[in-house]
Formats: structure tokens, C-alpha cells, sequence
């Protein structure tokens, strides 16, 4: 059965059930539809050794619902990835043009159960993806706790991924040789977040990850060149990663027309890669119903020690990768967001409401020569159970 | 040096959380303005997506941290 069959069924059971809650519910289930479009450039694909057209293109469709049930909430995220890439060419060059298309599936359902006394929370996390090449399967738990004057909440979560990759090697280095023993892969993920307000106009929320992941960290059809050898080989990496980012975002309310949001975000690894990342977003009230954000972002980061640039890994090396989202670079992105959002809605179609409308566009810009841009645009309704 | 810094990181949110004003529910109108919430919008999602893909860093922003795609 073909993926889009799949996607159709799963959205009739889920209209299905929407229709079921209409005749217990008195609140309101809120739809967000969105859409982006992603395109990128550059010379460095990690296919062919880090030199080579990294021209890619993404369509991604979603679909956002939230269901109340009661005291509790049902939310589930759905959509597909229709992604095309030029490099994917290069596995298998013999091969038409549509080998490097292909989509990725996925679904997220998070359900939430708040106490009696509405200052706490706890919820069950299910998850899952599927591509031709690439499978994942997680879940996991969340606990939130929040003060009488609900000016500080706590939160906590954990998630674990069961992921397997198809080993696909470039074609020639097809020759039976086993260049790596496993496609599985484990992720581990423990989250911490702190929310405070600081006044009637600032609020402050610190948060983390601690991350182990094990098994296949490589990309098996990634070529990695070395000195002296006409011939690549499989990329490999180390069978274990942990990571640790710490972010911070600051809310400030400057005035009736201006809100400032800062974010901050320190990320450290032991593949040997630290990044420092800072973004900025203004949104400005143009009027009562609508609001422009810009923003921009700046990321810098250290190199994995097991990267080299193209040809220059030492045949002796253990480890070995030459993807360059891996290398030192710094990345520069900038955009704007517009909101529109009357006070009774953009369009009423009786118990439907479409409540408001986003769109965002932003440009990016990598040191070592990629660059991307992306545009999306977002639908919100209610269902309005009355 | 580098312990130098992280003290006067845990002096800096050491005074910022201990200077926080009680601020009762009917004085939180800007707080909870759309713009106000502490968390990445929806639409941003795809932007976190491809961060994490194209760059070694992800995470502490409520998006990807390495499981369910193939990404770094």
C-alpha cells in the first residue's frame, strides 16, 4: 500500500474521532494547518566526500491537532516531508533522476493529564517516522509542576528513540565488504525546563537536554577521501555521542507596539563540537490584527575532531567523516514573520473558526558556502463545541 | 578563565531569579499575549528542523535532538 494511503486513513480515523468528541466536549479543538518549502545550496556534500552540489529541495505538509478531553488533552502532529536532493543522485549515479526523491512520514501524539488543582501535569509522549531508508519508533514521559501563583513551573521529560537505518553504501564500495555491522540506532533524551516571570512585563525559561545516543551515528552512504588514496570509503564514527545544550529565552513586553524575545543556547559534545547560538525576534503591532517579526540568528560552532575537508583524512585514522554540518563554520539567518489575527477571527464558518494566520520567511547563510531559504505559512481553526 | 565565566553566569540568573516580583493573575495581560509565551512558535518548527540537519548542534529549544531522523 503506498504511503499516501496510509496518510489518508489515518486522517479519516482521526476525523473520526474529532466527530466523537464533538458530542461529549464543551471546549474548543484546535486545528493548525501548515505548509514550508525549503531550498538549499552549496558545494560540500557529505555524499561525495564533501565536495559536491548540496542542492536539495523540501515540501512539508502538517497537521497540528489539540483535543481537551475532559481535564486532560489530546495532541497529535502529523505530516510528510517531500524532500528531492541532488547529492542522493551521487549514491548511485547510474540511476535515473528520481532516485533522489523520496518523502518522510511521521506522527507525534502527546497526551497530557492535569491534577484537580490545575498547578500540575504529567503525560505519555508515542512517536514515529518511516522513509525509505530510515525507520523510528519512540516514547516517552512528561511531568510538569507549577507554583499556587503560577508564576514558576518546572518540567520535566524523557524520551527514548528506537531508529534503523538500511545500510546503503555508495555503489562502489559495494563489494561485499561489511563497512559497518548494525543500522540501529538509540537515543536516550532526558529535558529540564524552568519557567520564572520576572514582572508584569519580563519572563525568564531556562532549559536543557541531556542526550546519549548508541549504535550507528554514521551516515552509510556518505564517502570520506583520504591522502594518498584514489579510492573512499564508508564514513565511521564512534558508537556512542552525548550531548548537552543549554538554552535560555527572555521575553520582554517594551510597550503596547513592541515585545522583544531573546534566546540563547550553549551546546557541547564529545565528538569535540561546541556552539554558541543567539536569535532575536521583535515582534512590532502594526495594528490590533496584525504583527511583523523580525528576526535573526547567529551559530557558531567547533569541528567534530573526526572531520577533515575533502581528501585530507590520514589513512591511519580511526574515525572519519567529512560532512561539513560537522566542521567549524558560523551561520547567519534572517526573516520575517506575519501574523494576522482579528479579535473574532478571520473567517467564521459557524461551529468552524478560522482564527488566525501566520506566514514566515527567512534566509540562511553558511560560512562554508550553503545557503537556504524557506517560507511557510500556518492556518489556525477552532471547533467550536456549543 | 573558563570558571571565572561560569560564576558570573550563576551570579547573573542567581540575581535575576531572586529579584522576580510576585506578580498576581489580573496583572498578567502582556505576559499573556501570543508573542509572550516562552516557547518557539508552530510555524517555526521547520526552521528548528533544518537547523538541526545542517548544523552539529541541536536541542534546548523543544525541537529534534538527534532520534528520529537520520540527522546529526
Amino acid at each position: 500500500m503506498q504511503l499516501k494511503h496510509f496518510w489518508a486513513i489515518g486522517l479519516f480515523a482521526l476525523n473520526g474521532f474529532l466527530l466523537a468528541q464533538n458530542s461529549h466536549q464543551s471546549k474548543e479543538i484546535e486545528v493548525d494547518f501548515l505548509v514550508n518549502y525549503y531550498q538549499q545550496d552549496g558545494d560540500h556534500a557529505a555524499v561525495t566526500g564533501g565536495n559536491g552540489t548540496e542542492k536539495l529541495h523540501d515540501t512539508a505538509p502538517m497537521i497540528i491537532v489539540n483535543v481537551p478531553i475532559g481535564n486532560n488533552s489530546l495532541n497529535v502532529a502529523t505530516g510528510v516531508d517531500f524532500y528531492s536532493s541532488a547529492s542522493s543522485d551521487n549514491i548511485d549515479p547510474i540511476r535515473s533522476g528520481a532516485s533522489g526523491s523520496d518523502a518522510r512520514a511521521y506522527a507525534n501524539i502527546d497526551y497530557t493529564i492535569n491534577n484537580a488543582y490545575g498547578n500540575g501535569s504529567y503525560g505519555f509522549l508515542l512517536g514515529g517516522s518511516a522513509e525509505y531508508d530510515y525507520t523510528s519508533f519512540s516514547f516517552g514521559g512528561k511531568w510538569a509542576t507549577a507554583s499556587a501563583d503560577d508564576n514558576r513551573e518546572l518540567a520535566l521529560s524523557g524520551r527514548i528513540f528506537f531508529d534503523r537505518a538500511q545500510l546503503i553504501y555508495p555503489i562502489e564500495l559495494r563489494n561485499g565488504t561489511d563497512w559497518l555491522s548494525d543500522g540501529n540506532r538509540r537515543t536516550y533524551n532526558v529535558s529540564a525546563s524552568y519557567s520564572q516571570v520576572l514582572s508584569q512585563r519580563a519572563q525568564l525559561s531556562l532549559m536543557s537536554d541531556v542526550v546519549y545516543q548508541s549504535g550507528l551515528l554514521s551516515t552509510p552512504f556518505h564517502r570520506v577521501y583520504f591522502t594518498g588514496e584514489s579510492r573512499p570509503r564508508v564514513e565511521k564514527l564512534p558508537d556512542s555521542r552525548i550531548k548537552i545544550p543549554v538554552g535560555a529565552r527572555l521575553n520582554y513586553y517594551v510597550n503596547d507596539w513592541l515585545i522583544s524575545r531573546l534566546y540563547y543556547r550553549f551546546y557541547w559534545d564529545d565528538f569535540g563540537i561546541q556552539a554558541n547560538t543567539a536569535e532575536i525576534e521583535l515582534p512590532v503591532a502594526i495594528s490590533q490584527s496584525v504583527s511583523i517579526t523580525p528576526f535573526y540568528r547567529y551559530h557558531k560552532q567547533s569541528a567534530a575532531d573526526d572531520y577533515r575537508p575533502f581528501g585530507e583524512h590520514n589513512p591511519g585514522d580511526e574515525f572519519y567523516t567529512s560532512d561539513h554540518d560537522l566542521s567549524d563554520f558560523n551561520s547567519h539567518k534572517v526573516g520575517l514573520g506575519l501574523r494576522y489575527y482579528p479579535v473574532f477571527g478571520v473567517a467564521d464558518f459557524g461551529s468552524l473558526l478560522m482564527k488566525r494566520l501566520d506566514f514566515r520567511f527567512s534566509v540562511y547563510d553558511r560560512s562554508d558556502g550553503l545557503s537556504a531559504f524557506s517560507v511557510g505559512m500556518g492556518v489556525s481553526f477552532i471547533i467550536n463545541n456549543h | 578563565m573558563k570558571r571565572i565565566k561560569r560564576t558570573l553566569v550563576m551570579i547573573t540568573v542567581g540575581t535575576i531569579l531572586s529579584s522576580c516580583a510576585a506578580v498576581k493573575p489580573y496583572q498578567k495581560a502582556h505576559l499573556n499575549q501570543e508573542d509572550m509565551k516562552l516557547s518557539a512558535s508552530k510555524i517555526q518548527t521547520y526552521e528548528h528542523n533544518f537547523e538541526t540537519y545542517r548544523e552539529g548542534a541541536s536541542g534546548a529549544n523543544g525541537g529534534k535532538v538527534g532520534g528520529g531522523c537520520g540527522c546529526n
